[in-house]
């Protein structure tokens, strides 16, 4: 069966559209990069407001014994800071395709619109496509303009302090235009397969939710002082991550079809 | 020729039997009911028919194409309406339509003035830039049936079309599928609505999992015929001599009128002459036609006996 790129790009006009006028869902996306844009300057901002205070050595010895002045601790603790915070930053790109293809297949079916798009010429490759595009662009849109919000806040609140531009550094940047795009694939495949086997789009966002508690146990693990993150660290989640893509394409490409999806849902 | 040939098709979902040993034919051009109670398999032979789910066992062709393995080609050549409208809230009517214009790649400023056309002809036209959020019922159901006729389908299937609408906005649905009719259109309604298949269908399928019945309109009602007589006085002096005659399976008398249920229709020639020769005096007698609903429902007892 031929694939008809203009089919996949009706199904992306018509889910971007629906996506921008669904102002409740871009309210919802909104709250989290915004979080994770704001706290970790906030914590630079702590960090670069009293960089003499003694307490910051303290945590600073906790993580690296080396440390000898309250003023070396404190760029310490706002590398460390800007280095882990990526890992939490990731959630991100996975949430954001989950919010969107949760609502976009599962919600088709909740809103009993699936019928009359399925029995229309587009293919279940196109119709996973357009779907796909249509969560995956925002998704990567909206790391990467997080990202620039972040770089701008972190600069503004160090600079006093450091009096150089900590962000963008090589780190984050292979981050947001690598291993985000990766991870963002990853959430939206999981969503799409989730979605594909349950009839409503708030479940299949709690479901889908779930594959991010790994990552915040890495996350974890990294504040505990067990890992410790940096360029290789993420690009191996990232190759992990890409691994687990190629299966979930397999995955889709199998599970998404016509009759799977009308007959899971009547 | 036939638009659909259906032949022994089956549909199980795991021990479930959905559609068992359906077989019929639809002419083209025809206005064909499937009819039967929720649940007894004709969402599932619409679904089947339009491509949607493959068969268990059985085959059946849709405008030439085998229903097993033809997908686009079989999609494109048909139109349906299903039960829930299915339209995309947020969005417009003109943003649905484009959505279906752009799925079928179709020329967009043709496809839409066809689709500006029909929707002027519901009395949708000048609202086509409204949320569909805000239609009303019978609104979003006649704005269905434009996405569903938008690529000129060969034939069009109608899943329920007034099922949950109120009698004024289900008589416009009504009168929308009558106008597609007269074009000429192959339709096939399905429905448990009795009254609209009548007004609607010239020939019905009565299914309950399997086929029970499958005839026009007109010889279902009369497949039992009964003779309704108008006496000039009263009718009851002469039941005995009715029920007598050994074709007359049941006399009833009400008022000044004579149902007599005979076993053939030419039957009804001796019933006439016998009741003018025991002097009954007679206004009219006229074969009177079973309601629809009451041969359905006789239907459906004998297969909940059998």
């Amino acid at each position: 069966m031929a694939f008809h790129p203009r089919r996949a790009l009706a199904v992306f006009w018509k889910d971007s559209l629906d996506l921008r006028k669904n102002k409740g869902l871009l309210w919802t996306m909104a709250v989290l990069p915004a979080m994770l844009v704001l706290i970790p300057a906030g914590i630079v901002y702590g960090y670069a407001h009293d960089p003499g205070d003694p307490s910051l050595r303290t945590m600073a010895l906790f993580y690296d014994p080396s440390i000898r002045t309250a003023a070396s601790a404190a760029r310490f603790l706002i590398d460390k800071t800007l280095t882990d915070w990526f890992g939490l930053y990731l959630i991100m790109p996975i949430f954001v395709p989950i919010f969107i293809s949760s609502q976009s297949v599962a919600g088709e079916k909740e809103r009993r619109t699936l019928e009359p798009l399925l029995a229309s010429p587009v293919t279940a490759a196109e119709i996973l496509a357009g779907k796909s595009l249509a969560s995956l662009v925002p998704a990567v849109a909206l790391s990467v303009a997080a990202f620039i919000v972040l770089c701008i806040l972190v600069d503004l609140v160090a600079w006093p302090y450091t009096h150089e531009l900590l962000l963008p550094n090589g780190m984050w940047l292979f981050g947001v235009l690598v291993v985000a795009p990766l991870f963002a694939f990853f959430g939206n495949g999981i969503a799409v397969l989730v979605s594909a086997r349950v009839a409503e789009a708030r479940m299949a966002q709690q479901l889908s939710g779930l594959v991010t508690l790994p990552l915040i146990g890495l996350v974890g693990g990294q504040l505990a002082g067990l890992l410790k993150a940096g360029t290789v660290y993420y690009a191996i989640e990232g190759g992990i991550v890409l691994l687990l893509d190629l299966a979930l394409v397999v995955a889709a490409i199998r599970l998404f079809d016509r009759e799977r999806l009308i007959s899971r849902w009547v | 020729m036939s638009a659909i040939e259906v032949v022994g098709l089956t549909k199980r979902f795991g021990p479930r039997l959905a559609v068992d040993r359906l077989t019929f034919q639809v002419d083209v051009g025809e206005v064909f009911g499937l009819l039967g109670p929720n649940g007894s398999g004709k969402t599932t032979t619409v679904r089947l028919l339009t491509g949607l789910l493959s068969p268990s066992e059985g085959q059946a062709s849709v405008c030439g194409y085998s229903i097993a393995g033809a997908g686009e080609s079989l999609r494109r050549a048909v139109g349906l309406l299903t039960e829930n409208p299915g339209l995309y809230d947020r969005l417009s009517a003109r943003e649905n339509l484009m959505f279906f214009i752009k799925l079928n790649e179709l020329e967009p400023r043709e496809a839409w003035a066809r689709a500006a056309h029909y929707l002027a002809r519901f009395g949708l036209g000048g609202r086509e830039d409204e949320p569909c959020g805000s239609y009303s019922k019978g609104m979003r159901q006649k704005l269905a049936i434009v996405r569903a006729i938008v690529h000129r389908p060969k034939i069009l299937f109608l899943d329920e079309p007034t099922s949950g609408l109120d009698p004024e906005a289900a008589r416009t649905v009504r009168d929308a599928i009558a106008e597609l009719a007269t074009e000429g259109s192959t339709i096939v309604l399905c429905s448990h609505n009795l009254v609209e298949v009548e007004q609607l269908c010239q020939r019905v399928a009565v299914i309950k999992t399997s086929l029970l019945a499958l005839a026009t309109i007109d010889s279902l009602r009369r497949s039992d015929p009964v003779l309704e007589i108008r006496f000039a006085g009263d009718p009851a002096p002469f039941t005995p001599a009715v029920a007598s005659l050994p074709f007359a399976t049941s006399v009833s008398v009400r008022g000044g009128t004579m149902r007599v249920q005979l076993q053939s229709e030419e039957q009804a020639a001796d019933v006439i002459s016998h009741l003018a020769l025991a002097g009954a005096r007679i206004y009219s007698a006229m074969p009177a036609r079973m309601p629809l609903e009451q041969v359905y429902l006789d239907l459906m007892r004998r297969d909940g006996v059998g």
